[in-house]
């Protein structure tokens, strides 16, 4: 054995001095940095825990502070986009490019129209591509293998719907977040599930995608079970409404795990990945996602909610907290996935829906209040059609259309005069001449508009909150 | 279990790329060379202070392999166990509070894997740290003194390693169970003391998880040492702990 051999004293107090000072100012650098750092950016968000590990903990409370206990929030990068040349390569058999480029507009796509028509050329090519390469998924396999914006593969209608909610309760701690939620929604339809904050929509969407359970009632997903199963989750694809991701990993490191999920590998996953990630725009953004903005993890979320074609694609509020472009690009993808896939798309903005559903439902205090067809939601509630009018005396016009059959309501106009909500358009316009004749007013001005439905949901939601 | 050794693949590339990677391997790695260091320099420290502590002679045996080996079977069951407990607060709940959680288990993941993925690649990474650790105390230990009771190290380092399965296991249902990283590692570190607590009566230590530390020094002092009990014991209750965990997770909303 070896002799230890003796130290001596100056060398051992300047040992220990050394010692002493490197435990002294990692105390303080821990104490210091704890004291300015927000609970927030602190693990567990117990600050009295790290300062009493720090000081009663000698050496090894600091460092574990120091290295554990902080929590690094990277700053968003810009927002990186597609740049409009060189063009990106098409996905495996997406075919060429389409639209002769333009000046690159911020977003990434040319200026005006044209750029956004090619921008939304490239997210269909996307969409055709994995839907056509993946078409046994939802229906006849079909190729994008010549032209730009090949027409969707026609979707295998069956007769079982693609959500179907009976009676649905949800219950947390006593209050109902969802109280009788039934509804239907067809295969293959952009189904808008639409109302105010609090109705119950994100909950609905969670036990859809089996992270929750009702407390009674029947939720089912492609006529299975909702979330029963591995099965049947492995035929939906999910977006909440706040998507978080593995900060550590890029793009197509996420999209790569969440495919092999899937059971997807190989050529087959790496040609969807390159094809999901010309749909999200980041193919060229090689960054980790930690530092993606708002609208780069948006679109991530969409795309990694696309790895495995599904034939249920849920999407809670995902344009809520974008800029409008942004948001013009979320709705680009959901409507160029419309007739290859069942899109069930939650939100509270109600021109999004206008824009790309076909379908809607709205929802209030956990109950559905009305489902159709927006036209038709349109026609059913309030009548086809309303006027506004106006005459130099709304007073006297207004007492003389009491009683009128086609006359459903009368409201002040913000011009003055009136607002007619009609059942029968051309009843009225056939009767209205006759009817100023007979009151001896003036006509100034007639315009028909049709009701939106911002009218529509305004009108169910607040008679319901009134 | 669908989806298992994606998972797994996802948590090792994880604990690679972020802060994990530092925590418990580094005080492994500090353990084995301080371990060492400590038992050689120990006489000389004290011969420079006089020989002497508030008027008492202190006369230490010379420094030997062993020695050095119970002072890391030492550091082990204290300074990284308690690491383990503080780091491993927020091994489940940490992603669903984060919420990438939500967006994993939404896909054809059984939550079986996905808790399971979690404790298989700890359980990985601690194997291997402590492998290396003791390799590296064995070594500077050889450089500084001589070579000890390998076989007994060996044997000690793996009740210890039966020890921390035990507490990871613990750590994966307290994390299951309460939603804050803090709670989970407080209770984890309360749990902790008692066993210790519990490790003083002699009956209990002879049969419960308690005496596996103490079982792996006596080894490593060449005295007679009860280990099978509390090694089977040890084991058992893992396996308890996990199907806890696996049930009470398969149960709760994300």
């Amino acid at each position: 054995m070896t002799e230890a051999p003796p130290l001596d004293s100056v060398w051992l107090i300047a040992l220990l001095a050394v010692v002493v000072a490197v435990e002294l100012g990692l105390l303080i650098w821990a104490l210091v940095d704890l004291v300015r750092r927000p609970a927030t950016q602190i693990t567990g968000g117990n600050k009295i825990l790290w300062l009493l590990l720090s000081v009663f903990v000698q050496v090894l409370g600091p460092i574990l502070y120091l290295t554990v206990g902080r929590r690094r929030d990277v700053e968003p990068a810009e927002e990186v986009r597609r740049p409009s040349a060189p063009e990106p390569p098409p996905p495996p058999g997406a075919g060429s490019p389409s639209g002769a480029g333009g000046p690159a507009r911020p977003g990434g796509a040319p200026a005006g129209t044209g750029g956004h028509a090619q921008a939304a050329s490239h997210v269909t090519r996307a969409a055709a591509f994995l839907y056509g390469e993946a078409g046994d998924a939802v229906g006849e396999p079909r190729a994008a293998r010549d032209g730009d914006a090949p027409a969707p593969a026609p979707i295998r209608r069956l007769t079982t719907p693609a959500v179907e909610l009976a009676g649905v309760r949800k219950v947390f701690k006593g209050a109902a977040a969802l109280d009788g939620l039934t509804l239907s929604v067809p295969e293959g339809s952009v189904f808008g599930f639409l109302g105010p904050n609090g109705a119950g929509k994100t909950t609905t969407l969670r036990i859809l995608a089996g992270l929750a359970r009702p407390t009674s009632g029947d939720a089912r997903v492609l006529g299975h079970e909702a979330g029963a199963d591995g099965r049947t989750r492995a035929l939906i694809g999910y977006l909440p409404d706040v998507p978080a991701f593995y900060k550590w990993m890029n793009a197509a490191e996420y999209l790569r795990f969440s495919g092999r999920l899937f059971g997807l590998e190989g050529a087959r996953l790496e040609s969807r990945i390159a094809a999901l990630l010309e749909l999200a725009d980041l193919g060229r953004v090689t960054t980790r996602i930690g530092g993606y903005s708002r609208g780069m993890k948006q679109r991530l979320g969409i795309a990694q909610a696309l790895i495995n074609a599904p034939r249920l694609l849920l999407l809670d509020e995902p344009t809520s907290a974008l800029d409008p472009i942004g948001r013009r690009e979320v709705l680009d993808m959901v409507a160029a996935l419309r007739g290859r896939t069942t899109v069930f798309f939650s939100t509270h903005i109600l021109a999004d829906v206008e824009r790309v559903c076909d379908t809607v439902a709205i929802i209030d205090r956990g109950r559905v209040v009305e489902q159709a067809a927006i036209d038709e939601l349109r026609r059913r509630r309030h009548g086809l059609n309303r006027l506004v009018i106006d005459v130099d005396d709304p007073g006297r016009l207004a007492d003389a259309l009491v009683g009128q059959p086609w006359l459903r309501a009368v409201a002040p106009a913000e011009s003055g005069g009136l607002v007619l909500s009609v059942d029968d358009l051309a009843a009225a316009q056939r009767a209205l001449p006759h009817v100023l004749a007979a009151a001896g007013v003036a006509l100034e001005r007639l315009e028909t508009n049709e009701l939106s439905l911002e009218d529509v949901f305004v009108g169910l939601v607040g008679e319901r909150q009134a | 279990m669908s989806g298992l050794r994606t998972m797994l693949a996802k948590e090792l590339a994880e604990t690679v790329h972020t802060w994990r990677i530092w925590v418990l391997p580094g005080f492994l790695l500090f353990s084995g060379v301080s371990a060492a260091l400590v038992t050689y320099f120990m006489p000389a420290l004290l011969e420079s202070l006089g020989g002497e502590t508030a008027g008492i002679a202190i006369a230490l045996p010379d420094p030997t392999a062993a020695m050095a080996y119970t002072e890391y079977l030492g550091n082990l069951s204290e300074l990284v166990i308690l690491a383990l407990v503080i780091a491993y607060g927020g091994i489940v709940s940490s992603e669903l509070r984060s919420g990438t959680g939500a967006l994993t288990l939404a896909k054809p993941l059984s939550r079986t894997a996905f808790v399971t993925a979690k404790w298989l690649s700890q359980l990985c990474v601690i194997v291997l740290a402590t492998a290396l650790a003791t390799a590296v105390c064995v070594g500077v230990t050889a450089a500084l003194l001589s070579t000890g009771p390998l076989a007994a190290l060996a044997a000690a380092t793996g009740l210890w390693l039966a020890f921390a399965t035990l507490l990871l296991s613990l750590m994966v249902l307290l994390s299951v169970l309460l939603p804050a990283p803090a709670a989970a590692s407080g209770a984890g570190i309360g749990i902790y003391i008692a066993l210790i607590v519990i490790g003083q009566f002699g009956r209990l230590a002879d049969w419960s998880p308690s005496g596996l530390p103490s079982a792996g020094i006596a080894l490593l002092q060449g005295l007679p040492a009860v280990w099978v009990a509390p090694l089977i014991t040890s084991l058992a209750a893992s396996a308890v702990l996990m199907l806890a965990a696996l049930w009470f997770f398969a149960r709760r909303e994300i």
